[in-house]
Parts: C-alpha cells; structure tokens; sequence
C-alpha cells in the first residue's frame, strides 16, 4: 500500500445555513427543504435520501413557507412579499409574484391541489388559483388584526385556520368571513406580559383545529363552536411547528429546545370506539430550535437552526426491519464544495457568497506511522474573492495548474486568470462572457487546463479554448430529449479525450472531445450519480451511484469491465451498503492503475481490484496495519476495500502526488460554535 | 443751618389764583387744572423748584389752552404714534423679506445646477410612466453629467419594501431570541455537554484569534531580534 504523508486540512470555515421549511410530497416521495439563506434542495427519499436538485439562494429572499401543489409543482413564498414558482426541470425560477400585502409569513395549498392561500404581514388572508401556467389572485378574505403567521385548510377545503397573534380565527372560504376568533391564553411558565404568537395551526377533518404556540402549549378546539377542548403544556419554551399525518391519526410538533413529539390518536381503552390524542414519543435529535417538521406515511422529518435534516423511520409503520428503518442525520453537503489544485498545491473553498484560496502548508520532518509531523510553512490564505451581486455561487473550480478559477451564480459566469510571481498573486479577470452563457451547473478544467467544460442549466454543454489570457468557445453539446433533470456531474479523462456528463435521466453521456461527437452511454441506473472519474491510463469510468453502488466502465471498449461485472455478481459487503452519506468524490494514484481511492463523509477508502473481494462474512473494517500478525490472519482479512476511518468528518479527500494525500475536514464542534444562542436547558447537577 | 425759605402762604395763593380766574369752558381745562390742582395740595417739596420761576410768574395768568390747540396736539400725538407702528411694521417686512431671501440663496446653493434638473425630469417622464408595476425593483435613471461620478434612482422603489422587511426580520428575532427568551450562549451550552459527559471535560473556552494581531506580530519580531542579539553578544 505505501505510506502517504496526509495533509490534515480544519481551515475550511463551512457552516451551512439553519433549515427554514421543509415540505413533503407524497406521490413523489420527495422532500423539499428550504434554507435560511434562500436555497431550496430537492432530496429524493427513496433514492437512499440524496440530494438529487437544489436552487441556489438570494440574499433577498428569506423564505418562510414552502409548499407542493398539484402536478409536482413547488411554491415558496417569503418575507420579501413575492410568491415563487420554482422549475424542477430546468432548474431555475419559474417566476416571482409579488402578493401586495408586505411580507409574506405562511401559505398552505388547498387539498385539492389547485387553489392556495398565503397569510401576509398586513393580516390578510389572500387566496390565489393555480393556472397551468401561473398563478391568479382570485380574492381577500377578511383582514385581520395582526400577522398570520400560520394558515391550514380544512381537508375537504370548506374552511380555514389562521394562526396569528393571541388568536385564532376560523374562515368560511366560500364567504370569506370570519367564522369564529378563538383567543389563546397568553400564559408563559406563570407570566402573562409576552405575546402569545401561535406558530402552527392544523385542520382535521372532523373539525378539530390543533394550534401550537410560543407558550410552549399543544391545544385542541372546536371549530364548529370555537371553544377549547383540550390543552397539553409540552414544553417550556416554544413549540414552532407542527405536521399532521395524511390518516390524520398522528401528528409531529417541533420545540424550541430540539424536542420533537409524537402525539398519535389511540382508543381510550382497549376495545372502546373512542379515541383521544395521546403524547407517545420525544425525540431528541437536535440541539437548537426545530422550525419546521414533516409527516411522511413512514417517517417523522424534522429540521431546524442546528442545520440538520433529521429523517426518523416510525417502527410501527416500517415493515420490514432493516436497515431502511434506522436513523438518517443528513449534516453535510452531498456535493463537492473545494476544489484542488494538485501541482500548486492550492484548495479552493466555496462557500455562499465568496471564495477562498490556500496554500497548503508544508513540512521537512518525517516520521513513522501515524505521527504528526510539525509544520515549517503554515498553509497561506491567498485569495478572499467576493462575490457581487446577492446570489449564491452554485458551482466553482480551479484548473489543476491553478492559473484559472471559474465560478458561477444563477445569472451570470466568471472566469478570473491567476498570476504568480515569487510569492505575489495577481488577479484578472476575463470579462466579455458570451451571451448564452448564463448559469452553470458544473464546471471543469481538463488536466492540461487548456480547456474549459461547463454544464450550463439550459442541458448544453460547453467546451471552451483557454489560452493565455483569453478563451474562445469551441463547441456546445446540446441534450438529447430537450429535458434536464438531477444534478450535473463531469469528468474528464487525464489525456483529455473523453468527457463524461451525467445527469439526463438517459444515462451517462460520453462525448469524444477531439472529435466533438458523442462516443456512448453508459445503460441508465434507477438511482442518481454521485461521484464520477475517469482513471489516467486505462479510461475507465468509475461512477458511483447514491445507492453505494460502484460501476466501473470501459470508454474505449463500450462496455462494463470484467471487474465491474464480477462486483457486481458478488455483491457488495452489507457494511458497505448501509453507509449513511454518499461518495463524493473519486480520484486515482498515478503509478497503480488497480486503485480508486473515494470518500464519503465518514471515511475513505482505497479499493484495490488486484485483491479478492469480500463476502457478508469477513470482517469488513480493517484493524490499523497489522504489520506484525500472522500470515494467516492477513490472508484472512486481506480484501479489495481498504478502508479508514481516521479522518472524519470528511468534506474532500484527494491524492495530491505520490505520497501525498489531502484530508478536508469539518468537526461538528465548529458548526455548532458559530450557530445562533440554543435555549437553556436546566440539567440535573450543573 | 439750612435756611428755610417761607412758603406756607404759596400753595393756598395759587389755588385761589386758579378758582378765581374763571370757570373752565371745557372739561379739558377742568381736568388739567384738577390735575394741576392735585400735586400742588400734595407734595409741598414740588413747588419747590417750579416756585423760583414761579415767583418771578407767580402774578401771571396761565397758559390759555383753546380746545382747538389740545385738539391740534391730540391729532400731532396720534399722528405720531401711527408713524411709529408704520415705520415699525416695514422694518419688520424688510427683515423679513431679507431672510426669505437668504434661504432661497442657500437652498439653491444645495440643489443641483438648473440644467441638470432639466435633463432629469424630461428623462424621467419618458421612462417613468411605462412601467406602473411595482415588480420594477430598481428604476435607474441614466446618469446625465460629464464626468459620471453619480447615478441617480428612485428611492420610492426600494425604500417602502426594504423597510417593512426589516421590520418582519426584527419581529421574528425579538420573537426567537429578544428580550423575555430563555436563551444561554452557545459557550455555556457546550460547557454543560462537557460536565454532563460520562468522563468529565472542562469548560470551552472560545478564543479571539483576531485580537490584537498587531501586538503578536510586534512581539515575534522583536524577538526574533532578542534572538538574534543574545547570539552575536554570546560569540
């Protein structure tokens, strides 16, 4: 295997944005989640819960209420008083109407998919119809007194629940009057001076409207009366969200201190008809506040300041008791936020609206195994490039000799040349982009950085001439079927013939990059591409999908390799399988055409293919080398997948030369330090 | 000794004098002489210095005073007065005429030259009444002066919407984490997990790396020179 020299890397200040709203489709099982800085990610639950879109976000747009309506299509609405339409096909914003009632708080589409309502700053009720094409505003409800800061529909769409501040009202929707104001007691933990906000409210079918509010309570009314029913002091702090199941028999609230509570409808006793609402389970997966929460038919979904996603399977719902029904915490990025340059020795870090550019450190001493050896050179922050204009950057690169670094926000792409000269770097940067090149998804220099590749969002993909100071558009390679979908990824191979595209649903493309035609494409996979890479000497393409799976294939013969079908015969180890994040990047040792080296959040792994494969059977995990025992036993636990756990949690790992590697890493510790002040929780014995 | 002169007999003489000379013939006289009269049978240390002239007049009639010269004098008084409240009035018009004038001085002092102002109406009639809509975010008018160094925009496009915005922004957070809200810092929090741990930690301690980066970079040069000086005085 060979020692490598690892360069341990903590300087990348990641924190990711706290989660605002999270919103369920169940037809597609998709969840959608909306972040505080305007970013909206797409996850696929059923494709292992990947990150398959995401719209990049704007400074402007403080989102508050994300909601599907009928034919898949997604709305969110924010505190900049516009309603946004989102295209998941093509990626962008369909467009953006303004509803003329100040800042927007909550919006709830009907039941039936075609109508929705949208609870203003002024105490308006406002009620929009859905149009194949837009959406039209039909009428006003009556104006309220203060905020709405919560809205649901009544399951046969008859009636609404307006949550705003101290009460509650009920609306006729065919009249739009006011049907009943129910006030909610201000009482907080004895006080009465605070507003009582009543951040969620829910409609049952039978007439029951379930409100949590900042008190910390849980009640249950009578809307055909208006009065209290039933009340529940949950928390000490406030209960911010609240999801009701579709069966309506159990429903999910979120609090302040990172509590999430179960309530379920059971029978009184045993063989009784009557049932009543029960508080069953707490949960107790997050650190900060639980803003939103969502109810699947299996799952309870919760998210919320500490920038979690957590996804808990309900057992007495899960069928079969596997792995499907454990736990899924979902921290970190499942796409690539640094790029390397590996002659230079430079990383270049994206974050939202800037970039950073270091220098790796270096050292003279050497050691023996597992050392860490002191630095001689610190590792240099270079570059602090800014972006303008409020968007967020979806994508960035650095070309592998370093002299290039490209970037790009929804409406616009930059490209700026790097100069050094004994330890000074100069920036300049290459204006006049062409007028079709807007937005791109993926960007990538060849290995000679003689070329520019990008994946823009309208499914073309560019290929441009870099030299010297200047570039000139090659060639675009238009998408097959006129449709994109999913993520973008590129590769290209080390001699810079071949480049590979994935993310049409047709598979992965292989273009021929001398020829400027498309060479094959690889059968396509009932799961998205995560990671992809194209070895130096052989050109075979190695793709991960985000069901772990691994395929190697050979782009000069066309067909999957002998080892890639023997894997797959074999299978994968169960260990290997029941991975929690996906691959995320892939890459290669020069000299040993039998390794692949890939990492997830949680480990790396080098996976040499001269060696056997393993079964359910062996011990999967390595011990650390076990240099000094037996033969036996090494024959024994000798197999394929080498894998470490060292380094966590992993952000980017990358082999640098021979006997370097480069290991990004981003303790939780950190995140959790610079996130915004958690309730206090008074513990026994502190 | 002062010597006293004799004048007990001086006040009733002229009293008398003024009775027998006549009866008044107009109210007028009556009231001056009822008014002569009043002083002269109160202070006796009055007629002191008017007694020197008087001694010379003391056998002379009064002054004949005829209606019409009161008259006269009465219509010279008011004269008088309403040319004072003239004069007074215009003054005060002047003053305030002069100041009216100073502010319009100033105030065009701080306006842009006439010409530009031209140029920025009739520019913004023609643009301005196109687009009604309220999704114009920024409506940037073309920048008219030679060397460019401003861009005029409308503040009525961005003013109202930004500032009810920030007003939302401030009620979630005051809602969240203001005043009333059981909030801890992040420090003590993840000072708690450390106690609460099965093997008990110390408190985190955050520190400021950005504090005082000057003052380290002075210490590490100073003592690389401390460094450097101990070597040469040690050979």
């Amino acid at each position: 295997m060979g020692e490598f020299k690892v360069h341990r890397v903590r300087f990348f200040n990641y924190v990711p944005s706290a989660i605002r709203c999270v919103a369920y489709n169940n037809q597609s099982n998709r969840l959608a989640v909306s972040r505080t800085d305007g970013t909206v990610e797409i996850y696929n639950l059923s494709a292992n819960y990947f990150q398959e879109k995401f719209f990049p976000g704007h400074e402007s747009r403080a989102t508050e209420a994300l909601c599907w309506a009928e034919g898949q299509r997604l709305f969110s609405a924010g505190l900049n008083g516009e309603i946004i339409e989102y295209d998941l096909q093509a990626l962008n914003i369909k467009y953006a109407m303004d509803a003329f009632g100040g800042p927007i708080w909550s919006m709830a589409a009907s039941p039936s998919g075609s109508q929705l309502l949208v609870g203003c700053e002024d105490g308006s009720v406002k009620l929009f119809q859905i149009t194949p094409d837009k959406i039209q505003f039909e009428r006003n409800f009556d104006r309220q007194k203060s905020r709405i800061l919560s809205l649901s529909w009544r399951p046969s769409g008859t009636h609404i629940a307006a949550g705003s501040i101290d009460y509650i009202s009920v609306f006729d929707v065919k009249s739009g009057s006011t049907v009943h104001k129910m006030i909610v007691d201000r009482q907080y933990m004895g006080v009465s001076k605070r507003k009582c906000i009543v951040w969620g409210v829910a409609f049952l079918s039978d007439g029951t409207v379930i409100s949590v509010d900042s008190a910390g309570k849980v009640q249950f009314w009578d809307s055909a009366t208006g009065t209290l029913v039933k009340s529940h002091l949950i928390a000490n702090a406030d209960v911010q969200s609240i999801a009701v199941a579709n069966q309506e028999d159990s429903f999910v609230v979120g609090t302040a201190e990172g509590t999430v509570f179960h309530f379920q409808l059971v029978p009184v006793t045993s063989n009784s008809g009557e049932k009543q609402w029960v508080r069953t389970k707490p949960f107790q997966h997050h650190t900060h506040d639980v803003r939103t929460v969502a109810h699947s038919p299996t799952s309870l979904i919760s998210g919320g300041t500490d920038t979690h996603l957590v996804i808990r399977p309900l057992m007495e719902k899960v069928e079969v008791k596997n792995y499907d029904a454990a736990l899924r915490k979902i921290t970190f990025p499942h796409r690539r936020l640094i790029s390397c340059s590996r002659k230079r020795q430079l990383l270049l870090f994206q974050f939202a609206h800037h970039l950073e550019l270091w220098r790796l450190g270096s050292t003279v001493a050497t050691g023996k195994n597992g050392d860490t050896l002191p630095l001689s050179k610190n590792a240099d922050h270079l570059l602090y490039l800014k972006t303008k204009g409020p968007e967020n950057i979806i994508c960035s690169c650095i070309s592998p000799c370093g002299s290039w670094i490209a970037y790009s926000t929804a409406s616009r792409f930059f490209l700026y040349r790097l100069n050094y000269e004994h330890d000074n770097l100069s920036l300049k940067r290459v204006s006049k982009m062409p007028a079709f090149l807007r937005s791109a998804l993926q960007i990538l220099f060849s290995e000679d950085s003689t070329k520019l590749f990008v994946a823009s969002n309208q499914g073309a993909l560019h290929i441009f001439q870099l030299s010297g100071g200047s570039f000139k558009h090659l060639h675009a390679f238009q998408p097959q079927s006129g449709t994109v979908e999913a993520m973008c990824l590129l590769a290209v191979s080390a001699d810079g013939n071949w480049l590979a595209a994935s993310g049409t649903s047709a598979g992965v493309h292989v273009y021929n990059v001398k020829q400027l035609k498309l060479h094959c494409t690889v059968p396509a996979y009932n799961f998205p591409v995560t990671a992809m890479a194209v070895a130096p000497n052989t050109n075979n393409l190695v793709i991960a999908y985000s069901d772990q799976q691994v395929f190697e294939y050979s782009i000069p013969d066309k067909h999957y390799t002998d080892w890639s079908r023997t894997v797959q015969k074999h299978g994968f180890h169960h260990l290997w399988l029941q991975r929690d994040t996906p691959i995320t990047h892939i890459s290669f040792h020069p000299k040993r055409p039998m390794h692949i080296l890939l990492h997830d959040a949680y480990m790396f792994c080098i996976i040499d293919k001269s060696l056997p494969l393993p079964n359910d059977k062996t011990l999967f995990y390595n011990p650390f080398p076990p240099t000094n025992e037996s033969d036996v036993v090494q024959r024994r636990t000798a197999h394929a997948f080498k894998i470490s756990k060292i380094y966590k949690p992993l952000l980017f790992m990358d082999l640098l030369d021979e006997r370097t590697l480069v290991a990004v890493e981003r303790p939780l510790d950190d995140i959790i330090a610079q996130l915004p002040p958690p309730i206090k929780k008074k513990k026994f014995g502190t | 000794m002062v010597q006293l002169r004799p004048r007990a007999s001086r006040a009733p003489v002229s009293a008398e004098a003024m009775v027998d000379e006549g009866q008044p013939a107009s109210e007028e006289e009556a009231e001056h002489g009822l008014l002569l009269g009043q002083p002269s049978s109160g202070a006796a240390a009055e007629p002191l210095e008017e007694d020197e002239e008087g001694d010379e007049e003391s056998d002379e009639a009064p002054e004949e005073l005829t209606f019409a010269s009161a008259q006269a004098e009465a219509r010279e008084e008011e004269r008088r007065v309403r040319e004072t409240v003239r004069r007074d009035k215009t003054l005060l018009k002047e003053k305030r005429k002069r100041r009216e004038e100073l502010f319009i001085e100033q105030k065009k002092r701080k306006l842009l030259p006439d010409t530009i102002l031209e140029k920025l109406t009739t520019k913004n009639e023609d643009c301005g009444k196109g687009n009604d809509s309220k999704k114009v975010k920024v409506q940037k008018v073309q920048s008219v002066s030679q060397n460019k160094s401003y861009l005029a925009v409308r503040l009525k496009d961005q003013d109202l919407r930004d500032a009810r915005q920030q007003a939302a922004q401030a009620f979630i957070h005051n809602s969240l984490y203001g005043p009333g809200t059981n909030r801890t810092t992040v420090n003590k929090f993840l000072s708690l997990a450390n106690k609460r741990l099965p093997v008990k930690r110390a408190a985190v301690q955050f520190l400021n790396n950005a504090w005082g980066i000057q003052k380290k970079q002075n210490a590490k040069r100073f003592k690389r020179r401390w460094m450097v000086r101990k070597m040469k005085t040690k050979k």
